[in-house]
C-alpha cells in the first residue's frame, strides 16, 4: 500500500501541493513564496519521478492495482518529471513576471500545479475515462491560465477562442471514444487494442472513431489545420501560462497521442503505411511545417512568432511519431527526446522574452528587442542560446533532438518526409536568426520606447536551469538517450 | 613518478584534463572578462593557462615515458574519458560509441610537447609584441582557445574529436589571420584559409563515413583492428567510384553506365580522403594557396599557428592513420609526390619574394612539402622528426623576422613597407640577439651540418632514395598493373598498382633541388636582411624637431603599428630624413628566441639518424618505432645496398646545402646582386611568373572561383526568384489569407477556427473512407514473385492475374499476398481490388517483369486508384 | 444497419414531419388581426420594463456553480454510503479524500469571500 502510493507520489505531490498552496494562498496575506512555493512543488515531483525510476516501478508490488486506469510505468514517470520541470520553469517565471506586470495572484500557481496534475493524469492513462478525466482538468486550467490578463482584450478574446474550439475538440474526441466503446466494448485503451488486432473489424464506426481521436489530438498538439488558436491563446496568456501551454501541454498532448496510437491503434491494419494513421499524420505533419514556419517567419511579433514556431515543433515531433509504425520503440524514443529538448529550449527562450522586458514596457516585438544585444549582453545572450538550441544548431540540445526524430524518420523509410522536414528546419532557422539580427544587428528606431531588461532571481534561476540542460543534453546525450529508451520501451518493438 | 601514475592510472589518466582546461580556462576568463581586466591580467592569465598546461604536458610525457619503460613495449596509451557523448549506428546495426575520449602515445606525446612548450615561448614572446594592440585581450583569447583546439585535435582518441579539433584550429586560424579585420585584405585572406580548409574538410568527413561503414569503428585502435576490412577483393564491398555508390544507370542515362563499375578499395578511397583533409589543413598542392595570404595576421599567430603546430595536422594525421595509407600504396606515392611537387614550387616562388613574411610562408609550405613526402614515402619517422624540429627553426625565423618588423616598425608604418627585405640590411649592428638565432634558424632549415634541419631533412631524402613501396596484399591479389591501366583498364579487383621502384630516386631529385634553392632563398634573406647597408632610412642623429615627432610618433603608434584597426591612416614619414637605427627588440621577445634557437641547433641529436654508425643512439626513432613498424613491415620495403647509399646521400643533401649557400653568397655578397638583376631581365616573363606565384591564384580564381561565383549568382537568382518571389509572395498570399479570416474575426466570429478544424476534420474523414489499394513485390527467387497488399482496417481483396478468367461472383477475401510466377524475360499484370469498410471499391494494377538473367525484378507500378460503387 | 436504427429515423421523420405541418398549418391557415395590445411583449400580464440584454450580477453565477459542485457531490455519496461496507477501507480512504479535496475547496471559497453576498 505504502509502496503503491510511493509510485504514484509524483501525482500526489502535486495534487497536494496544489491543494496546499490554495490553502496558503487564500489564508496568509504573504504573496512573496507564492512562486518559490509552487515551483519546489514541482521540482519535488521531478525528484518523486526520478526517485521511484531509480527505485524500479517494476518491481514495486501490485502496481498493477491502479490499471487500466492510470499506468504507472516508466513512460508516466518520464512524463511527470518532463511536465513537473516545464511547470516548474514556469513557476520560476511567474515569479518574476506576475509582480512585474502587476498581475500577482495567487490563483496562478494553484491553476497551473491543477493543470499539470491533470497533464500528469494524462500521461498516465490507460483508461479513454481516465484520460478525459485528465484531459479536462487540465485544459480547464489552462483556460483560466490563458484568460488570466483580465483587463486585456485581447487575453480574453484568445482565452475564450481556445476555450471554445477546444471544448469542440474535446467534443469530437469524446464521441471518437464512444464509437470506439460502440465498436469494440471496451474503454481501456489495451482492450480497444487487443479488439482491433482480433479480427478484421468491418465496422466503419471504428474508422470513423479513429479519425476523431485524430482530429482531437491534432487539436492539443495544435497540428494545422487545428492549430488556429494557438498563436491568438499564446499571444493573449501572460507569458509564463504561454510557456505553459507550449511546453507542459503540448508534452502531455503528445504523450496521450503516443499512448493511444500505439496502444490502441497499434495493430498492422490501423497503422497501415498505406490507409492508417501513419500516412494521415504524415500528411498532417507536411502541411503543420510548412505553414507554421512560413507564417512564423512573417510574424512581427517574437511572441506570436514563437507560438508558430510551437507549432511547427509539433510538426517535426509528428514526423517522429510517424515513424512509430516502424519501430516503435526507436521512434517513440526519438520523440520523448525531442519533447525533452524542445522543453527546456522553449522554455529558455520564453524566460529570456521575460527577462528582456520590464512593466508597461514589455519585450513583444522584433523591435522591442532592437540593439538590446549591445546594451544588455546578458538578457541577450541566452535569448540567442536558446533560440540558436530551437533552430538545431549543433551542438545544443535543439540539435540532438532533431537529429534522432529525423533519423529514426529516416530509417523508417520515409524519406520524402524526412526530406521535407529538414528543408523546414532550414526556413525555421531564418526566423529565430532573425531576433539575433535585431538584437545584435539593429539600433532602435529614433524615439521608439527602448526595451530595458528585468531584474529578478527567479527568471534568472529559470534560464540558469534551462540553459543548464540544454548544454548538458547537446554535450551528453547518451545519458537521457538511454532514459527515453527505457521510457519508450513499454511500446515494445 | 610512481605517486602520479597512482594517482591517475593510466587507464583514467585524468591528468589531460587539466592539459586541456587550462588553455580553455584562459581564453574563457580572457574572452569574457578581458576588456576589463586590464593587460596585465590578460597577459598573466593567458602565460600561466599555457604554463601550466605544458606543466601538465611534461609530467604526462614523463608518466608516459615511465610505462613504456615499465611495460617493455612502446604501445601504450595514457586515456581518459571525459564523457559517453553520443552513439552512431554502423553496418548491421552495430552500436559505435563516440566517447569524449583523449589519450596521449609517444606520436601525440611528441606533439603535445611542442604544441605546449613552442606555445609557451610564442605566447610570452606576443605578450611583449601585440602589447599597444586594443584588443589584446581578444588576440590572447583566441590564443588560448587555438591551443586548447590543437591539444583537442593530437589528443582526441577517435576520429570526430580529432575533428572537432581540426575546425577549431581552422576557426581560430580564421580568427586571427582576420584580427585587424579592419583591413579588408585581412579579412579576405581569412576568409580564403577558410574556404581552403573547408574544401579539406570535406575530405575529412568522407573519410569519417567510410570509416563508420568500413572499419566499424571511430576510435584509433577501433579503426587499426577493423583496418583489414579497408582492402577487399570482393567488388561489391569495394567503394564504388562509378556510377557513384554502386547504383545503377537506366533509360536514357544508360550510356553512362560502364561495363563493369568502377571500384576501388576502400583503403585507397579513405588515404584520398584523408589526403584531401590533409593537404588543406598542411598547404600543399592543391591548397596551399591560403598559407601565404594568412601571413597577414599577427606574426606570432604565423609563427605558432602557420609554422610550428595547426599545418602540421596534416603530416600527424597521416602518422596517426599510417596503418590505412600503407594499405593504399597508390595513395601513399599521391601523398610523396604532392610532397615533392610543393617543395620545389614553394621554392621556386621564395626565390624571388621581397617581403620576408611571404618567404618564410612559402618556405613553410615547402618544408611541409618535404614532410609530405617523407610519410608519404614510408619514413614516417622521419617526416615526424621534421614535423619536431620544422616547429623550432620556424617558429624562431618567424618570430625573428617579427622582431625585424618591430625595429622597421620605428620608422616605416606601412606593413608591406616594413617587411620589404629591400629597405632593411645590416641589421646585424643594430640587433645582434634577433641577428644570431636567425642565422642559427637558417642554418637548420638550409641544412648546415649538425643542425637539427640537416638531421631531419637529410633523413627524409635518405629514406625517400632508398625506400620503395609494396602493396601489402600483392601475394594474395596476383596481377600488378600500371598506373594507366589500373585507371581505365580491364577492371578486375584482384588487379593491383604498385608505385615503380625508380620512384623514390626521381623525388630524392625534386627534394635535393628544392632544398638547394632552400639553401639559396633563406642566404639570401640573411644577407639581404642582415648584411650590407642599411637601406631604410637615412642613419644619423635626428635634429632635434626630428626626435621630438619621431618619439611623439613612437608614442602614437607603440611598438607594433598594425595595432589600430584604422592602419591606413598613417602618414609616412619622410625618411630621406636622418633617425636612430633600428633597435633590438626587448627581452621577453629575445629570450623566446634564444630558446628556439637553442633547440634549432641541437634538437638533431634526437634523432641523428646519418651519424648511427658512430654508435650515436636514435631515442625519437626508438619512442616512435612501436607506432610505425608494423606499417613499414607491410607497406616499405628498404631497396638492395641501401646502407650503402648514406653517404652518397648525405652528401648529395650537403651538396644542395653548398650549393645553395654559395650560390646566394656569390649572387648577393660578392656581386652585390648584379646576377640576380641580371637573371631578372634575362627571362623577364619566369621572374615575373615566379614572383606572381606561378599566377595559381589568378588560375584559382579564373576557373574556381569564378565558377563558384557563377552558381553563387545562381544561387542568388533562384534566391531572388524562388525565395522572395514565390515563397515571400505565397507566404504573403497566405498572411493576406489569414488575415482576412483574422479580420473576420475581430468582429468576434470564432466559427472561421472551427470551420478550419471542420474542413481538417473532412479530409482526414475524406482519407480514411477512400480505399488506398497499394502494395509492394517481393521477389523470392527462380521466377517466384509474391505480391503484398497494404493492409487495412476492414479491408477485402480480390487478385486477378491478366488473362486468367475472371469468376462468376467476385468474393472480397482476407488474402493481402498474391503468389505469381514469371517466367525470365516475360512480364505479368495482375490487379488488385480493394474494398474498405465502407464498402468502396478501389484498384491498382501491379506489373512484374523478371528479368532475362538473375537481377532484382523491375517493378513498374501502372493504374491509379479508381474508385466506385 | 438499417435494422437496428431504420425505426428511429422513421421515428425523427414522422415528427419532424408532423411539427412542421402543425407549424406551418397553423401559421397559414390561422387568420392574423393584430392589434398593438397583441403585439406587446407578455410578461405575466404587467407591462414589461428595460431592455432585453439585462446583466445578471456574477454571483448569481457563483452560486449556482457552487450549488451544483455540492449537489453533484450527493451524487457521489449516496452511492457509497450504500455499499459502504462492502467498500471497506480503500472506500472510505477514497471518499475521505475527494470530501477533503471538495473542503479544501469550499474553505477557499469561503476565504476568497464567494459566499458573501455584499462586499
Amino acid at each position: 500500500m505504502l509502496l503503491q502510493a510511493f509510485a504514484i507520489s509524483p501525482l500526489l505531490m502535486v495534487g497536494i501541493g496544489a491543494m496546499l498552496l490554495m490553502m496558503a494562498e487564500a489564508f496568509s496575506k504573504v504573496r512573496g513564496g507564492l512562486a518559490l512555493g509552487a515551483a519546489a512543488v514541482c521540482f519535488a515531483g521531478v525528484a518523486c519521478a526520478a526517485g521511484v525510476w531509480m527505485y524500479g516501478v517494476e518491481t514495486i508490488p501490485g502496481i498493477d492495482a491502479f490499471s487500466p486506469w492510470l499506468r504507472v510505468d516508466r513512460f508516466s514517470l518520464f512524463f511527470d518529471a518532463l511536465l513537473c520541470l516545464g511547470a516548474g520553469l514556469s513557476c520560476l517565471m511567474a515569479g518574476g513576471y506576475l509582480p512585474e506586470h502587476n498581475l500577482d495572484r495567487g490563483e496562478f500557481y494553484s491553476l497551473l500545479l491543477l493543470s499539470t496534475f491533470g497533464a500528469m493524469i494524462l500521461s498516465a492513462a490507460g483508461d479513454v475515462l481516465t484520460l478525459f478525466l485528465g484531459l479536462e482538468t487540465m485544459s480547464l486550467g489552462v483556460y483560466c491560465l490563458a484568460a488570466f490578463r483580465r483587463a486585456s482584450a485581447r487575453s480574453s478574446e484568445g482565452a475564450l477562442k481556445y476555450f471554445l474550439l477546444g471544448s469542440f475538440a474535446a467534443a469530437l474526441l469524446l464521441y471518437g471514444f464512444a464509437l470506439l466503446y460502440g465498436v469494440t466494448g471496451h474503454t481501456d485503451l489495451q482492450g480497444i487494442g487487443d479488439a482491433m488486432a482480433k479480427g478484421n473489424i468491418r465496422n466503419p464506426m471504428a474508422i470513423m472513431g479513429l479519425v476523431l481521436i485524430l482530429v482531437g489530438l491534432a487539436f492539443k498538439v495544435s497540428a494545422v489545420p487545428f492549430h488556429m488558436w494557438t498563436p491568438d491563446a499564446y499571444e493573449g496568456a501572460p507569458t509564463p501560462a504561454t510557456n505553459f501551454m507550449a511546453v507542459a501541454v503540448k508534452g502531455a498532448a503528445f504523450a496521450m497521442m503516443l499512448r493511444v496510437l500505439l496502444t490502441a491503434f497499434g495493430d498492422p491494419r490501423s497503422a497501415s503505411w498505406a490507409s492508417g494513421w501513419p500516412p494521415a499524420l504524415a500528411w498532417i505533419a507536411v502541411i503543420t511545417m510548412t505553414v507554421a514556419n512560413l507564417v512564423a517567419g512573417r510574424q512581427e511579433s517574437v511572441k506570436r512568432m514563437l507560438a508558430y514556431s510551437s507549432v511547427a515543433h509539433a510538426g517535426y515531433i509528428l514526423v517522429g511519431m510517424v515513424a512509430t509504425m516502424h519501430s516503435a520503440t526507436q521512434a517513440s524514443a526519438g520523440v520523448l527526446f525531442y519533447l525533452l529538448t524542445y522543453t527546456v529550449s522553449t522554455a529558455g527562450a520564453f524566460g529570456a522574452l521575460i527577462l528582456c522586458g520590464r512593466r508597461g514596457a514589455e519585450a513583444v516585438t522584433y523591435e522591442d528587442l532592437a540593439g538590446i544585444g549591445r546594451r544588455h549582453p546578458a538578457a541577450a545572450l541566452p535569448f540567442a542560446f536558446f533560440l540558436l538550441s530551437l533552430a538545431g544548431v549543433p551542438p545544443t540540445a535543439g540539435f540532438f533532438g532533431k537529429w534522432f526524430v529525423f533519423r529514426s524518420a529516416m530509417e523508417g523509410g520515409f524519406y520524402w518526409l524526412t526530406i521535407i522536414a529538414f528543408i523546414n528546419s532550414v526556413i525555421g532557422a531564418y526566423y529565430y536568426l532573425r531576433v539575433l539580427v535585431f538584437m545584435y544587428m539593429r539600433e532602435p528606431a529614433a524615439g521608439a520606447p527602448v526595451a530595458t531588461p528585468m531584474r529578478s532571481g527567479y527568471v534568472t534561476a529559470a534560464l540558469i536551469l534551462s540553459a543548464v540542460l540544454v548544454i548538458a543534453l547537446g554535450l551528453t546525450p547518451t545519458k537521457s538517450l538511454s532514459v527515453v529508451f527505457q521510457a519508450a520501451a513499454i511500446f515494445g518493438g | 613518478m610512481d605517486s602520479l601514475l597512482s594517482v591517475f592510472p593510466s587507464k583514467d589518466f585524468s591528468l589531460l584534463g587539466i592539459i586541456l582546461a587550462a588553455p580553455l580556462l584562459g581564453a574563457f576568463v580572457n574572452g569574457v572578462w578581458g576588456r576589463r581586466l586590464g593587460r596585465d591580467a590578460v597577459r598573466l592569465m593567458a602565460i600561466t593557462a599555457i604554463a601550466v598546461s605544458f606543466g601538465a604536458a611534461l609530467l604526462t610525457f614523463l608518466a608516459l615515458d615511465r610505462e613504456v619503460t615499465h611495460a617493455g613495449h612502446g604501445h601504450v596509451k595514457l586515456a581518459w574519458t571525459a564523457w559517453d557523448w553520443l552513439y552512431t549506428t554502423g553496418k548491421s546495426e552495430t552500436q559505435i560509441p563516440i566517447a569524449l575520449r583523449f589519450s596521449v602515445d609517444a606520436l601525440s606525446g611528441v606533439m603535445m610537447l611542442v604544441i605546449t612548450g613552442v606555445g609557451l615561448l610564442i605566447h610570452i614572446y606576443a605578450s611583449t609584441y601585440m602589447w599597444d594592440d586594443k584588443s589584446y585581450w581578444r588576440f590572447f583569447c583566441y590564443l588560448n582557445l587555438f591551443v586548447f583546439s590543437m591539444l583537442v585535435l593530437v589528443l582526441g582518441d577517435n576520429m570526430p574529436l580529432l575533428f572537432v579539433g581540426w575546425e577549431g584550429v581552422g576557426l581560430c586560424s580564421y580568427l586571427l589571420i582576420g584580427f585587424w579585420y579592419g583591413k579588408m585584405a585581412n579579412a579576405a585572406a581569412g576568409k580564403k584559409a577558410f574556404i581552403a580548409n573547408r574544401i579539406g574538410d570535406f575530405g575529412l568527413i568522407c573519410a569519417m563515413f567510410l570509416f563508420v561503414h568500413y572499419t566499424g569503428a571511430l576510435d584509433w585502435n577501433g579503426i587499426e583492428a577493423g583496418s583489414g576490412s579497408l582492402v577487399t577483393v570482393n567488388e561489391a564491398t569495394q567503394v564504388h567510384v562509378w556510377p557513384i555508390g554502386g547504383g545503377q544507370f537506366t533509360g536514357f542515362l544508360k550510356f553512362l553506365q560502364p561495363d563493369s563499375p568502377i571500384t576501388i578499395t576502400a583503403a585507397t578511397a579513405v588515404g584520398l580522403a584523408l589526403l584531401l583533409g590533409a593537404t588543406g589543413k598542411s598547404a600543399q598542392i592543391p591548397l596551399y594557396v591560403w598559407l601565404p595570404d594568412a601571413m597577414a595576421g599577427p606574426t606570432p599567430v604565423s609563427a605558432l599557428i602557420h609554422a610550428a603546430t595547426m599545418v602540421t595536422a596534416g603530416i600527424y594525421l597521416i602518422c596517426r592513420l599510417n596503418f590505412v595509407f600503407v594499405l593504399a600504396p597508390g595513395v601513399m606515392a599521391t601523398v610523396a609526390v604532392i610532397g615533392a611537387a610543393t617543395a620545389f614550387l614553394a621554392a621556386t616562388i621564395a626565390l624571388v619574394q621581397n617581403d620576408i613574411k611571404k618567404v618564410l610562408a612559402y618556405s613553410t609550405v615547402s618544408q611541409l612539402g618535404f614532410m609530405f613526402l617523407g610519410v608519404g614515402m614510408g619514413a614516417f619517422t622521419a617526416g615526424f622528426f621534421h614535423v619536431f624540429t620544422h616547429a623550432f627553426f620556424k617558429a624562431c625565423l618567424f618570430l625573428g623576422a617579427g622582431s625585424v618588423i618591430h625595429g622597421m616598425h620605428a620608422r616605416i608604418h606601412d606593413d608591406d613597407k616594413a617587411q620589404d627585405m629591400r629597405k632593411m640590411g645590416g641589421l646585424r649592428k643594430y640587433m645582434p640577439l634577433t641577428f644570431w638565432t636567425f642565422l642559427i634558424s637558417t642554418a637548420a632549415i638550409v641544412g648546415f651540418p649538425l643542425t637539427s634541419g640537416f638531421f631531419s631533412k637529410d633523413e627524409i631524402l635518405f629514406k625517400t632514395m632508398t625506400t620503395e613501396l609494396v602493396h601489402p596484399d600483392a601475394e594474395r591479389l596476383g596481377k600488378k598493373v600500371t598506373f594507366v591501366q589500373s585507371l581505365w583498364g580491364a577492371r578486375d579487383p584482384s588487379h593491383f598498382y604498385v608505385p615503380p621502384a625508380w620512384l623514390g630516386t626521381a623525388l630524392y631529385w625534386v627534394g635535393i633541388a628544392a632544398a638547394t634553392m632552400t639553401a639559396f632563398y633563406m642566404s639570401r634573406v640573411v644577407i639581404l636582411t642582415f648584411f650590407g647597408e642599411f637601406r631604410g632610412w637615412k642613419l644619423g642623429r635626428p635634429s632635434q624637431i626630428d626626435a621630438h615627432e619621431a618619439a611623439a610618433h613612437d608614442d602614437a603608434h607603440g611598438d607594433d603599428a598594425h595595432g589600430d584597426d584604422d592602419g591606413e591612416h598613417h602618414h609616412e614619414e619622410d625618411l630621406t630624413k636622418p633617425g636612430y637605427a633600428p633597435h633590438e627588440s626587448p627581452r621577453p621577445m629575445t629570450i623566446p628566441l634564444i630558446l628556439l634557437a637553442v633547440f634549432a641547433a641541437f634538437a638533431g641529436i634526437l634523432n641523428p639518424g646519418l651519424l648511427k654508425h658512430f654508435g650515436l643512439p636514435l631515442p625519437l626513432e626508438h619512442w616512435l618505432e612501436p607506432l610505425f613498424e608494423e606499417s613499414v613491415k607491410v607497406g616499405v620495403h628498404a631497396k638492395e645496398g641501401a646502407e650503402h647509399m648514406e653517404l652518397m646521400c648525405t652528401a648529395g643533401a650537403f651538396g644542395a646545402f653548398a650549393v645553395g649557400v654559395g650560390l646566394a653568397y656569390w649572387v648577393y655578397v660578392v656581386q652585390k646582386g648584379a646576377p640576380a638583376k641580371q637573371w631578372a631581365e634575362a627571362a623577364p616573363k619566369l621572374y615575373k611568373l615566379l614572383l606572381d606565384k606561378w599566377r595559381v591564384d589568378e588560375a584559382y580564381e579564373a576557373s574556381v572561383l569564378s565558377g563558384v561565383d557563377a552558381l553563387a549568382d545562381t544561387a542568388t537568382s533562384v534566391d531572388k526568384g524562388v525565395v522572395d518571389g514565390i515563397l515571400a509572395r505565397l507566404t504573403a498570399l497566405l498572411v493576406a489569407a489569414f488575415g482576412t479570416i483574422l479580420r473576420a474575426l475581430q468582429t468576434g466570429v470564432v466559427h472561421v477556427y472551427a470551420g478550419m478544424m471542420v474542413v481538417g476534420l473532412a479530409g482526414l474523414g475524406w482519407f480514411f473512407v477512400m480505399p488506398h489499394p497499394d502494395g509492394h513485390v517481393v521477389e523470392k527467387g527462380s521466377g517466384d514473385y509474391s505480391i503484398v497488399a497494404a493492409p487495412g482496417v476492414g479491408y477485402g481483396y480480390i487478385w486477378a492475374e491478366d488473362g486468367a478468367k475472371k469468376p462468376e461472383k467476385e468474393v472480397f477475401s482476407g488474402t493481402a499476398a498474391f503468389p505469381l510466377h514469371v517466367e525470365p524475360g516475360n512480364t505479368k499484370k495482375v490487379e488488385l481490388k480493394v474494398r474498405n469498410a465502407f464498402g468502396i471499391v478501389g484498384t491498382k494494377t501491379f506489373e512484374v517483369t523478371a528479368p532475362a538473367k538473375a537481377a532484382p525484378a523491375e517493378v513498374i507500378e501502372m493504374g491509379q486508384n479508381g474508385h466506385g460503387s | 444497419m438499417f435494422a437496428t436504427y431504420g425505426p428511429m429515423f422513421l421515428m425523427m421523420l414522422v415528427a419532424i414531419t408532423l411539427a412542421s405541418l402543425f407549424f406551418i398549418g397553423a401559421s397559414t391557415l390561422g387568420k392574423k388581426k393584430p392589434t398593438p395590445e397583441k403585439m406587446m411583449p407578455f410578461e405575466c400580464g404587467s407591462d414589461s420594463s428595460g431592455g432585453r440584454h439585462l446583466k445578471l450580477s456574477v454571483k448569481f453565477y457563483l452560486t449556482a456553480i457552487l450549488f451544483v459542485v455540492f449537489d453533484i457531490e450527493a451524487v457521489f455519496i449516496y452511492p457509497w454510503a450504500i455499499h459502504f461496507k462492502t467498500l471497506g477501507w480503500v472506500g472510505f480512504f477514497s471518499m475521505t479524500g475527494f470530501l477533503v479535496t471538495i473542503v479544501v475547496g469550499l474553505l477557499y471559497c469561503w476565504k476568497k469571500g464567494a459566499l458573501e453576498w455584499e462586499k
